[in-house]
């Protein structure tokens, strides 16, 4: 069959394999039958059971939610600013988030689940200062969005500075944040998981309700009206999810950078744009990426563990300058979006 | 396709509309017939696609009414209004990997419900557009990998999917060579005599006008210049006033052909 078809029905099996693979690198082939059955059954038995329950089972859940909510908003991001640099991380959306919360920890001393609805509302404002300059700058004459990108980069390196000034100011606790704040895959955040998934699942379930409307949009706002779709509606619901799917994402795990940049360029050449099937792919796609960098962050240097943020970035860093190439350096492509 | 109803029809009334301070439609009020291929003509400028804009509600109406079917375009909401008009915009842009099944699937969408899809209706109706517009074999090809003429029937075919009575369409057959005009133009003509459907078009030429159309509307600088049965209203005098141009027009196999005169020379007649 097609390619699509292809890549929809090998996502979930790769899914499951990378689920396995952050669950049992690292133990002995012996073991492993027995540690499956632990899982099932819930209950530890052993020292390394109660690892593989207590602390890789939450970080493989809270990689998943990062990754497919990340993927998903970036792909929505993308289609709706028409701009294919456009994510969570580079629209000012994963600073904002992350200023918000240190600040709110630091300085009204706020506890975890205000830090959430801080880090909510830290997204909404880094996006909107986002959009905010690049009107300012005039993107109504920038067909390609370039001032959104550099507004966003502005807006992140600005609240970026601030976050850190904030942790610097405070070294008694800054050591809670410092992993956090470049994004870190810990068990220990389960909780936060447990007291904000409802946000990313809301974000899903707006983003797959409109899929149809929001391809349609891809068309051009006039033609997707005349199709009888509310445009401005379905923008501004859309953009709602994204951000504040984006700003619960930080709220568990820190800004993971990039996975909401780079998982959508992998998954259109092989699903296209029409967001019935990108969106689902985007979603599962988003989730193996985001474990697998966790097991890389995890075994790469180990018994030395890194942040999964680090890793990511490393990883969407080279990413983002292929996409630079590709999309403004090289005159063929100049048009497409 | 849906039998079209007896009374269908699309009228503007003063229709007076514009960009900002830019005045792009003055007191215009046309008629548009039902089962008939309407052409809007004109010189760059004048106000055809805005008037297809203003009767789709994407340019605000400062003055008068378009009225459909009795009923105030402006008042029905825009699911409803995607059930009976259907509007192909001038330079209409397909994202990258999109698949012309897809194209025609989505353009049903004020039919489906809220986590639905496509009924066995719908998918037996896509298939009869594909048919339609002779492109069976392609529906799981690339848009934007179709010929120039495939791609414009291709967008016809969207329009189609959608299942109205009335087809608004602008600048259709622009960017094509001369044989694909004709191929398309015969394919919107179908869609009037078979399929009963009430079509405008925005067409840039006459001479496809006059043999295309049932029936014209003329405009310059915004205003209705005249409007009415193809056999009347194109006239030399008629053309004068709207494209400042002498052109002599003769009838030629039950059609009217236009030949504009060069400036500064004598009309040979």
């Amino acid at each position: 069959m097609e390619r699509r078809t292809v890549f929809l029905l090998a996502v979930l099996p790769l899914l499951l394999v990378a689920l396995a693979l952050h669950l049992l690198v690292g133990y002995r082939p012996a073991d492993i039958p027995g540690l499956i059955g632990a899982v099932l059954r819930f209950e530890a038995q052993s020292y390394d059971e109660a690892v593989l329950l207590f602390q890789r089972l939450p970080r493989s859940l809270i990689a998943i939610y990062v990754g497919s909510i990340a993927a998903a908003s970036g792909f929505v991001l993308q289609s709706l600013v028409r701009n294919p640099l456009a994510s969570p991380a580079t629209m000012g959306v994963n600073a904002g988030a992350a200023l918000f919360l240190v600040a709110g920890a630091l300085v009204l001393d706020i506890g975890p689940a205000l830090q959430g609805v801080a880090a909510l509302a830290g997204a909404l404002a880094g996006f909107v200062c986002c959009i905010a300059i690049a009107r300012f700058a005039g993107r109504r004459n920038d067909p390609r969005g370039l001032s959104l990108i550099l507004s966003g980069a502005l807006v992140s390196m600005l609240f970026t500075g601030i976050t850190n000034a904030f942790l610097l100011s405070d070294p008694a606790r800054r050591s809670e944040f410092l992993s956090w704040v470049v994004g870190t895959i810990n068990h220990a955040y389960i909780d936060r998981l447990a007291m904000f998934w409802w946000v990313g699942a809301g974000a899903i379930v707006a983003f797959l309700l409109l899929a149809r409307p929001l391809t349609l949009i891809l068309f051009g706002a006039e033609k997707a009206a005349s199709t009888g779709v509310n445009v401005p509606l379905v923008s501004r619901i859309a953009i709602l999810a994204a951000v504040l799917g984006s700003g619960s994402v930080v709220a568990v795990c820190g800004p993971i950078g990039f996975v909401g940049l780079i998982v959508p360029h992998m998954v259109r050449p092989f699903v296209g744009n029409n967001l019935v099937f990108a969106l689902p792919a985007s979603l599962a796609t988003g989730a193996v990426v985001c474990l697998l960098a966790d097991v890389f962050a995890r075994e790469a240097l180990y018994p030395y563990v890194l942040s999964t943020g680090l890793v990511t970035d490393l990883i969407g860093g080279v990413v983002f300058v292929i996409i630079v190439k590709r999309f403004y350096l090289s005159p063929a492509n100049r048009e497409a979006a | 396709m849906q039998k079209v109803k007896r009374s269908i029809l699309l009228e503007t009334r003063h229709v007076t509309a514009a960009y900002g301070k830019l005045e792009v439609l003055s007191d215009v009020s046309v008629l548009f017939r039902k089962g008939r291929l309407t052409a809007v003509a004109g010189p760059n400028g004048c106000g055809k696609s805005s008037l297809l804009k203003a009767i789709m509600g994407f340019l605000p109406v400062s003055g008068g009414e378009i009225v459909l079917e009795g009923e105030q375009v402006a008042r029905i909401g825009r699911k409803k209004l995607a059930r009976r008009i259907a509007y192909l915009p001038q330079d209409c842009f397909c994202p990258d990997y999109m698949t012309l099944g897809e194209l025609i699937e989505l353009a049903g969408y004020s039919r489906y419900g809220l986590a639905g899809g496509p009924s066995e209706r719908d998918r037996a109706l896509y298939r009869e557009v594909l048919e339609t517009v002779g492109l069976s074999d392609r529906a799981g090809f690339p848009v934007n990998k179709l010929s120039g003429g495939q791609r414009q029937r291709a967008w016809i075919a969207m329009v189609l999917a959608q299942d109205t009575d009335i087809v608004l369409l602008d600048e259709p057959v622009n960017h094509l060579d001369m044989k694909y005009q004709f191929a398309v133009l015969e394919l919107i003509r179908e869609l009037t005599e078979i399929h009963g459907k009430t079509v405008v078009a925005v067409l840039h030429d006459l001479n496809l006008t006059t043999t295309f159309a049932d029936d014209v509307v003329l405009m310059r600088s915004g205003r209705c210049v005249t409007s009415g049965p193809v056999a009347e209203t194109v006239t030399t005098g008629n053309i004068e006033r709207v494209f400042d141009l002498r052109t002599q027009i003769f009838p030629r196999d039950g059609r009217l052909v236009c030949f504009p005169e060069r400036a500064g020379h004598a009309a040979v007649s």
